[in-house]
């Protein structure tokens, strides 16, 4: 569209009558041409999403028994999984292993990304080194990490930590530290990625603001305090944005390292839905889950947005 | 407009098609049949099921086409068939699976009676392919019962005889555990190899021998249905004596909770674990990484109460709207036959699809030239014993699992209380499958 508005020429052409609605079919085409070019897409979505989703919702409410037919049950599904114990457990975990992995990624992404800012040659192989567990596939990540995580001491990491005098750990075999170590883990493959968004973000930051500080006298903590760390604001708002998406959503790293266990103390929304659904074959009960996580996600979104708003409006 | 007529037609075509299809599907003896079976595909045991395929069709004239659907997402593609309401003709899987086939109508009811050589077909496998409400609604294909393997080399190291009793057994775990039975000069060596995951129920798997023998049980008759068990004197007992080898004697396998079978078997055959509780179907795998001689193969134990061992299978099972009824029922038949249970012993090619033959006029261990076998057939004749009857065994299983899986996580925890508790969680359970007594 702004492509035949700026073809169009500016210069008053006088010969022409001065210029009217265009006709009702050229509207149409014009507002038609998007659409058209989404069509594809937006089949492929209706196809593999759209409908999908509803299904699900609509499964929510039935027993599920695919070869014999569905029957109704009301909200007989969310009472059942919405008051099990299990799914309390289960947002408990989501919400601890979200939070801690976003915060440990975000805190440890900024170290790296300030420790490795610049332009030099070397750096360049650095970052990419740093930057390989994100590229790997969480798959061969989960089982190297289960290898590493060997409870005993001939393991790794028990060796690591034997040298220090400490352990051996039972890490992901011990209700005590198993969601610890699937969060290290998450921080793991979680802070290459923030940090490569963070080294955007601040070649972004005004170099002057730098030099003004150092003039000033702000020693090097001040500058980062007053002067990054604020430039850096909207980087942070991706960030939290998109790690508590990925955070609500975990499931391969808890599935491959511990399948929720020990005694269920790993256990995420994503895992018991799994389970119920797959395992238990209470596919109606499962769909109830992924609705109620479908509404969280809903809800912190439109929170999230409605903030911003109020932000920008201040 | 034509390409809309032509649609329409077809449609329309479609649709009274399937109005003739669920129980009343029309007839075709010369259909193909479609047969599943829980393999992964090209290997040795797909190779097995193929020429069975083959041979059948040979025999019948009835084309048959063998489909080796992994063995980890057997279930979730047979979902996928299921919601498009077009089920293979066939499928052989595990006769844990029947209580969830049935309750989705997903097989059709077999006769036992009317099944060709049914007579020859040991009770006990009939036995699991029977249904909560006493009927069959599979025709056995292959048992298997578990047995100890126990590193031999090892326990003439620490000058040990065989164990017969379960607290013998963790006698010997113990030496094996402390004192270095692979002379390396480290601790790095466990007992007992235990999968004690909740996935797929592993854990309650595993322990099945172990707390029958000891006089437990998950769940017991009662009236016309069931009832928990797990919170009674003899299942208690049974459970404390799991908890100690987890927290008090620490026998079983470093991170023993979380381990499934792929890992457990890794464990022993890397010589880090030395009695290991497993079906026949490993013999062939440890005779070539761990070698013949250096573990003997001896029958669990008795308990308390005698001996009890976890007898499981696989069935087939006669899918539900398939164009050929007849022909799905000589399958059934030529699998549970001699010829066809031999070609399933796998001699040649290694494809054990069939472990111990249903069929009582096979010898399986004089075929294999292997009395290790042997021990595995005596167990299942001796004391094998079929997971309960119940509507949906495999949702019992996986919450028991997750009983057991908490008191040998944590220590701390009163095993009275937990099976307490879990016995609630089962009885709920039963009663959702109106199958409490």
């Amino acid at each position: 569209m702004t492509v035949t508005e700026a073809r169009a020429p500016r210069k008053a052409d006088v010969r022409r009558p001065p210029r009217t609605e265009p006709p009702v079919r050229t509207r149409l085409r014009r507002a038609a041409t998007p659409w058209l070019f989404l069509t594809p897409a937006l089949l492929l979505f209706l196809y593999f999403k759209f409908i999908p989703m509803a299904q699900a919702v609509q499964m929510s409410f039935q027993e599920v028994r695919p070869f014999l037919g569905n029957t109704y049950v009301g909200g007989e599904n969310y009472s059942e999984i919405a008051g099990s114990a299990d799914f309390g457990a289960a947002v408990w975990h989501t919400v601890v292993l979200a939070v801690a992995t976003t915060a440990g990624s975000i805190v440890l992404g900024l170290a790296l990304a300030l420790l490795l800012e610049g332009q030099t040659r070397s750096l360049w192989f650095i970052r990419s080194a740093i930057f390989l567990p994100v590229v790997t596939a969480m798959a061969v990540v989960a089982e190297v990490w289960r290898v590493m995580y060997y409870p005993a001491e001939g393991g790794a990491l028990n060796s690591v930590l034997s040298v220090f005098g400490m352990g051996p750990s039972e890490f992901l075999n011990s209700p005590d530290s198993s969601l610890a170590s699937i969060a290290f883990v998450g921080i793991w493959r979680g802070a290459p990625y923030d940090m490569m968004i963070f080294l955007a973000g601040l070649a972004g930051v005004d170099r002057v603001l730098y030099e003004a500080s150092a003039v000033d006298g702000a020693s090097r903590f001040r500058r980062i305090w007053h002067v990054t760390l604020p430039g850096l604001r909207p980087v942070f708002a991706i960030l939290l944005t998109l790690a508590a998406i990925r955070g609500l959503r975990i499931f391969t790293e808890v599935f491959l390292l511990t399948n929720g266990g020990p005694d269920g103390s790993t256990e995420v929304l994503l895992t018991l839905t799994y389970k119920l659904g797959l395992e238990r074959n209470e596919l109606g009960v499962a769909a109830a889950g992924t609705v109620l996580l479908f509404l969280i996600l809903l809800v912190l979104t439109i929170a999230s947005r409605l903030r911003r708003r109020e932000v920008g409006a201040r | 407009m034509g390409t809309i007529a032509a649609v329409l037609a077809v449609a329309a075509a479609t649709a009274t098609a399937c109005s003739s299809g669920g129980s009343g599907q029309q007839q075709d003896e010369s259909q193909p049949l479609e047969v599943w079976i829980r393999q992964d595909a090209g290997s040795p045991a797909a190779e097995s099921a193929e020429a069975l395929t083959k041979a059948f069709t040979k025999e019948s004239g009835i084309e048959a086409k063998l489909v080796a659907v992994g063995v980890t997402d057997f279930e979730t593609k047979l979902q996928q068939r299921t919601a498009q309401k077009d089920l293979p003709d066939i499928v052989i899987n595990d006769t844990g699976q029947l209580g969830n086939l049935v309750t989705q109508g997903l097989v059709r009811e077999v006769d036992r009676e009317g099944v060709a050589g049914s007579g020859d077909i040991a009770g006990r496998a009939w036995e699991a392919a029977q249904g909560y409400d006493g009927k069959y609604y599979g025709v056995p294909f292959n048992s298997q019962a578990f047995a100890l393997l126990i590193r031999k080399d090892w326990r003439e190291k620490v000058g040990a005889d065989l164990p017969k009793s379960w607290d013998e057994l963790t006698e010997l775990a113990v030496k094996f555990t402390e004192e270095d039975p692979d002379g390396n000069g480290k601790d790095d060596t466990a007992g007992m190899v235990v999968p004690g995951t909740t996935t797929r129920g592993y854990l309650t798997w595993w322990f099945s021998t172990m707390l029958w023998s000891e006089g437990g049980d998950f769940v017991k008759k009662q009236g016309d249905g069931y009832t928990a068990a797990v919170d009674e004197p003899g299942s208690v007992q049974a459970v404390e004596k799991l908890q100690a080898m987890f927290c008090d004697s620490e026998v079983v396998q470093p991170g023993a909770s979380t381990a499934d079978s792929s890992t457990t078997h890794t464990v022993f055959e890397s010589g880090k674990g030395g009695i290991y509780l497993t079906g026949p179907y490993m013999l062939p795998r440890f005779d070539g990484t761990l070698g013949k001689d250096k573990y003997e193969v001896v029958a669990a134990p008795p308990g308390a109460e005698g001996s009890a061992a976890l007898a499981e299978g696989e069935n087939v099972y006669l899918m539900a709207g398939s164009g050929n009824e007849e022909g799905q029922q000589k399958f059934a038949e030529f699998a549970a036959s001699p010829a066809g249970q031999k070609i399933g012993l796998g001699v040649d090619n290694g494809g054990i699809i069939v472990r111990l033959p249903v069929n009582t006029k096979v010898d399986g261990a004089a075929e294999r030239k292997d009395p290790r076998w042997d021990v595995f057939q005596k167990v299942y004749d001796d004391s094998g014993r079929n997971a309960p009857a119940l509507p949906n065994w495999s949702t019992v299983r996986q919450i028991s699992s997750e009983g057991l899986n908490g008191v040998v996580s944590d220590c701390s925890r009163d095993v009275g209380d937990a099976m307490g508790k879990l016995a609630g969680e089962i009885d709920a359970e039963l009663e959702k499958q109106e199958a409490k007594g």
